[in-house]
């Protein structure tokens, strides 16, 4: 009992100190690879931000109007009570670009995104083609983490600006709908109570989960062993830990902000 | 590498010594396109110091002779030691150039 | 890149080298040459660390013990970059391939290339075009390597590995899994290879047919030893049982592939 208890500390050490190990590496490449001609293709990036960018975006969408309707009637139910059903807007607004909108976004890829890098780099690495790349002289972190680190970095911001308006469109359909809140007033409201340190909050959060989604990925990929059976499990692991990992930041970050009363 | 050119009744012979290899294929891919913008038609590439040829090399001789066709020109290539031949016969490419013994032969046969 | 050195020199040279996985020894004390030119065969049965000492040579593994000189720089001790550029003048062929699913043909044999050179983008077509005809390839550079067979992929796989004129390729079982023609085609361009452009080859392999085919040396390895290092023509009159053994496939011999002294009984805990 005492030595799994071991084993499984010692793992986690292991991992933790190899997804830091793989973020030095990550950097070094991104800051000082360009400095000696070997920058990370841009190819590769553009590919990777098609895929992690524009492919994600229905799903993002879908996942958020929902999300914006669903809160816009439950809290019109709580509001109902103290007759201030105009504050829908403004409630589905903020708990969205603060909250809502990046943490959903950032699972919905995680899930979407996260698990195809795990599974795409895993496959590679079973089947030599990492040990292939290495011998080439092309050094896999370079030339497959790098991009796709990248391209999520950037795209992650964009989908969560794209997540916290389609949810808003949610609420306002609602509102308008079927709590009869006259449109104008609604989009007015949207506004009145929305700040702008709201909507950076948001974003800041998408940056750090964008981090943690491409981390992850790439780590379990790139250590896969054992075959398909071991590609499934990294898979698996990438989602798993991101999905965790996505929460326990949120909730640092929201307290990070809330004690400093950003 | 090193690459020196003469004129002799409208032919440009090349002279090249050394190694073509990646590292100083670009320089000769240069020099030959000077060539070929100055409508210099006929050029004969004298091998006999060419100690070493790779890929590169050969790409840029088999891109020339593309280029040189399209404004029908000739290429002709002489004096090559075995090594270099070897070379050329692995990849098949001695079918495609015309390659003569000599540079005498090489400029003799010119129209 | 052909240099001048003398053929008996070695390109290649393994001094008591010792490797071990989780404790267990998997190569013991091995010492070798490969001389500058020459097709060096390395057969064993599954399992014996031909692909070990392989991966060592590539630098991939790094042994516990002793050193390995590749072109007079140890492998074993150096990393980064300097690894990297002892690594761009060797070429690679594996097992199954190893081509890069989300490349097309032309690309994964343009990638070495593209990555370690700055030639044109025509030259690096030209030299593409050179290398799948020189394999045998033409007419295949669009499509994927999933959309091709396993005997083409090794031929795209070889065309990668001598995209960058290496002078050393490493082939790691160039023919198994290939029928008998397409083996034979892959054993006459290895042959080609290392006599007209003076490559220096590493095979692995079990193969038999392909080591009387390219041979010019052949190293016996069972059990992470070297058993015998010798010649094609000098191994099929071997009195070496181990040899003996493995030429002949025979189950019985001295490689103990069925434990004798382990009873049926034993097995089943009787």
């Amino acid at each position: 009992m005492i030595t799994i208890l071991g084993k499984t500390i010692i793992n986690f050490i292991k991992n933790i100190s190899g997804v830091i190990k793989l973020l030095v590496d990550i950097l070094y490449w991104l800051i000082i690879g360009p400095f000696k001609g070997k920058a990370a293709q841009r190819q590769g990036i553009f590919n990777q931000m098609i895929f992690t960018g524009l492919r994600s975006m229905p799903i993002v969408f879908f996942v958020t109007i929902f999300t914006g309707v669903v809160l816009a009637m439950q809290s019109a139910y709580q509001l109902q009570k103290m007759g201030a059903v105009l504050y829908v807007a403004s409630l589905v607004a903020v708990s969205l670009c603060r909250e809502l909108g990046p943490v959903l976004t950032a699972l919905v890829v995680a899930g979407r995104v996260g698990s195809a890098f795990a599974a795409e780099l895993g496959t590679m690495k079973v089947s030599e083609q990492i040990e292939a790349l290495e011998t080439m002289a092309i050094n896999p972190v370079r030339f497959l983490a790098v991009p796709r680190f990248i391209a999520l970095f950037f795209m992650l911001p964009c989908l969560t600006i794209l997540g916290n308006l389609s949810g808003m469109v949610g609420g306002y359909l609602v509102g308008v709908y079927s709590l009869n809140i006259n449109p104008d007033l609604y989009i007015q409201t949207t506004f009145k109570y929305l700040e702008i340190k709201d909507i950076y909050t948001g974003i800041t959060k998408s940056f750090v989960f964008a981090v943690i989604i491409a981390l992850i990925g790439c780590f379990e990929g790139l250590n896969t062993k054992g075959g398909a059976e071991g590609v499934g499990r990294a898979t698996t692991r990438s989602v798993v830990i991101s999905f965790i990992l996505i929460i326990l930041a949120d909730c640092i970050i929201t307290s990070i902000f809330y004690f400093s009363k950003l | 590498m090193n690459i020196t050119e003469e004129k002799k009744d409208g032919i440009t012979i090349c002279n090249i010594s050394g190694e073509i290899n990646i590292n100083t294929s670009p320089q000769l891919r240069k020099s030959f396109e000077s060539f070929v913008e100055a409508n210099t038609a006929k050029i004969v590439v004298d091998f006999s110091q060419v100690s070493y040829i790779d890929s590169s090399g050969l790409a840029t001789f088999i891109e020339l002779l593309q280029r040189l066709k399209k404004v029908g020109g000739t290429f002709r290539i002489c004096s090559m030691s075995q090594k270099v031949k070897n070379i050329f016969e692995v990849t098949k490419l001695h079918k495609l150039f015309e390659i003569f013994d000599s540079r005498e032969a090489a400029l003799n046969n010119f129209l | 890149m052909i240099k001048k050195d003398s053929k008996d020199e070695p390109i290649i040279s393994l001094k008591n080298v010792s490797k071990y996985f989780h404790g267990n020894k998997i190569i013991d004390n091995v010492s070798f040459d490969i001389l500058h030119g020459e097709t060096f065969v390395i057969m064993g049965c599954s399992g014996s660390g031909k692909s070990t000492l392989l991966r060592l040579m590539t630098g991939i593994l790094k042994p516990e013990e002793g050193s390995i000189f590749v072109k007079g720089k140890d492998i074993s001790k150096i990393r980064g970059e300097e690894l990297d550029e002892v690594r761009k003048t060797f070429g690679m062929l594996f097992q199954y391939s190893a081509l890069l699913d989300s490349l097309t043909v032309e690309d994964n044999v343009s990638l070495p290339l593209k990555e370690h050179t700055r030639l044109a983008q025509e030259i690096i077509d030209i030299i593409i075009k050179m290398k799948l005809s020189l394999v045998g390839l033409r007419g295949y550079e669009k499509h994927y390597p999933s959309q091709i067979s396993g005997g083409m992929r090794k031929r795209v796989g070889l065309a990668r590995a001598i995209a960058l004129d290496p002078n050393i390729v490493f082939y790691d079982e160039p023919t198994s899994g290939l029928d008998p023609v397409v083996g034979g085609v892959i054993d006459k361009l290895i042959k080609e290879l290392s006599e007209k452009l003076l490559i220096t080859s590493v095979v692995i392999t079990h193969d038999m047919q392909s080591v009387f085919n390219i041979a010019d040396r052949v190293a016996m390895v069972h059990k992470g030893r070297i058993i015998d290092v010798t010649t094609p023509d000098e191994l099929r009159s071997s009195q070496n049982p181990y040899i003996q053994q493995f030429i002949n496939g025979r189950p019985l011999g001295p490689i103990d592939f069925f434990k004798e002294d382990i009873g049926i009984g034993e097995i089943f805990g009787l």
